[in-house]
């Protein structure tokens, strides 16, 4: 092969996938500090990168941040808890038995299609401002990535491995622990990823409409106090957490299933 | 010779929803004897696969009498083992754990399974790939692994998909030669499915020639080739004689 004959790579060649995107979310915040060397700045309608990171600091030190962050886990973890459970069952009945598929997939798809968080100010006038009204959001809008995926795994599970399993003697348990999980199982976790997503959209949303504490809470509170800082650097801490989680997904992903690296 | 496998007026029709039903296998008649080499050949959709998934078990045929030792055959069992044309191989599962696979199913613990799958491992010359999966295997390499695996339970009777059908022509040629000598030190009765008459020839004992759907045995040649056969033996007179008089037998059953 003529790869293995190439001379060693550089730094730089090696790690360019890396350097370049770095590279540009570096270019990115430089632009946004530089232009208010020409803009006039007024802290009330904008904020820069480095106050940003000022207020970000400022607000990690007083223990702020983590307490918001904390209190809007509590509803995610349950939201979303209840999501994989319920969206994982509910796919995998509607992948293997076609009658039940056929009932539930326009309902389904209508839902999944249309903006569920028009339904946000209902769910708290039923359920209030607590973790439960934030939960139940967060719920809707996380539980059908698990659906769809769940169903779509079941659905793609390969006759030939049933055959296989089945004419070497293997029971109904073994065709689920030796072939059907592990073939679901990948899918689902690429639901996670896409799920985790429309989650942390559930709390912000949650929070916006009527909360009294949490992080989406914290940035509805900033902005209308125009502490677009403050605002941000709280901004900044939800994307930090979804590009960790989803991330750490995709990792967790190519770790538990080598072999998808082949498909 | 008293027939090991034996099948008596089997018939097979499939009744797939929203469709008509397809007559698979018409009055079929066969008989194996113990340790033969048996293939068959027959136009795609003659039923020959269908009458393989038969007998291991995963198929019930509508009438006929299907015997195996002479005890009437009901469902899968450890006798037999199917190696498929697609390979079938469980791609979350590494090289050893494939091959293991029927033990496991047998409820072997992992030593014992150890024992039995590492020798057959150095058999199809997959030593040092324990670890690999199939997706980082070569399509050869794959059928090798399919092939200890149908190996490692142990059966009296391997039942051969068009084994050989997904590889390309070089690997092809070596994986039978591979098959025939791991056929002749196992001591096996193999019934195997192909398309490739010459395949068939260089292997087998007798070759059936089945009619077209429904599939019913339309004549058997003996295969008189001395063993071991080599490669050389399939540009002999004989050789291509064989060859023209099943090809004779067979073309008026394929419809293009």
């Amino acid at each position: 092969m003529l790869d293995e004959a190439a001379p060693r790579q550089s730094f730089t060649d090696k790690h360019r996938k890396v350097l370049l995107g770095l590279l540009a979310v570096a270019i990115f915040l430089a632009a946004w500090q530089a232009v208010f060397l020409v803009v006039p700045f007024n802290k009330l309608f904008v904020s820069k990168p480095d106050l940003i990171w000022d207020a970000l600091v400022k607000l990690i030190a007083s223990g702020d941040l983590i307490r918001d962050l904390a209190i809007s886990a509590v509803p995610f973890v349950y939201g979303f808890g209840a999501a994989v459970v319920v969206g994982v069952a509910l796919g995998i009945v509607m992948g293997w038995r076609e009658r039940v598929s056929y009932a539930l997939d326009p309902i389904m798809t209508i839902f999944y299609a249309s903006p569920l968080v028009a339904l946000a100010p209902l769910v708290i006038v039923f359920f209030g401002v607590g973790v439960s009204g934030k939960a139940i959001i967060i719920f809707v809008l996380s539980v059908f990535p698990f659906i769809f995926n769940a169903q779509a795994g079941v659905r793609a599970v390969d006759r030939l491995l049933i055959n296989v399993v089945r004419s070497m003697g293997g029971t109904e348990r073994d065709l689920y622990l030796k072939v059907i999980v592990p073939s679901v199982l990948p899918y689902i976790v690429a639901g996670a990823r896409i799920a985790v997503g429309r989650g942390l959209i559930g709390i912000l949303v949650g929070e916006f409409f009527a909360a009294s504490e949490g992080i989406g809470y914290a940035i509805a509170r900033f902005g209308d106090l125009f502490a677009l800082d403050r605002m941000f650097a709280c901004i900044f801490a939800i994307m930090v957490i979804a590009v960790v989680l989803t991330e750490g997904i995709r990792w967790a992903e190519r770790a538990a299933f080598p072999w998808r690296a082949g498909q | 010779m008293p027939a090991y496998i034996s099948g008596r007026n089997v018939n097979l029709t499939f009744r797939p929803p929203n469709r008509g039903p397809v007559r698979a296998l018409q009055n079929f008649d066969i008989d194996i004897g113990e340790g033969e080499f048996l293939s068959i050949v027959g136009p795609s959709g003659c039923g020959k696969s269908t009458f393989l998934n038969v007998l291991l078990g995963l198929i019930k045929p509508d009438s006929g009498d299907i015997r195996m030792d002479g005890k009437p055959l009901a469902g899968p069992g450890t006798d037999r083992a199917m190696v498929f044309q697609e390979f079938g191989l469980l791609p979350w599962r590494t090289v050893q754990a494939n091959v293991e696979l029927g033990l496991e199913l047998k409820g072997m613990g992992g030593d014992a399974r150890r024992k039995l799958s590492q020798p057959l491992i150095e058999m199809i010359g997959l030593s040092g790939f324990e670890g690999h999966f199939p997706h980082e295997l070569s399509g050869g390499m794959k059928q090798r692994v399919g092939l200890a695996r149908a190996l490692a339970t142990d059966p009296n009777v391997l039942l051969m998909d068009e084994p050989f059908a997904a590889l390309d022509a070089q690997t092809r040629d070596l994986m039978q030669v591979e098959l025939l000598r791991i056929w002749q030190t196992a001591k096996k009765t193999v019934l195997f499915v192909t398309h490739q008459i010459e395949e068939a020839i260089y292997l087998s004992d007798r070759v059936m020639v089945m009619t077209k759907r429904p599939g019913r045995a339309k004549k058997i040649f003996k295969i008189d080739l001395p063993r071991p056969r080599d490669y050389e033996m399939r540009v002999t007179p004989e050789f291509n004689k064989l060859k023209l008089q099943i090809w004779n037998e067979l073309k008026d059953e394929i419809t293009v």
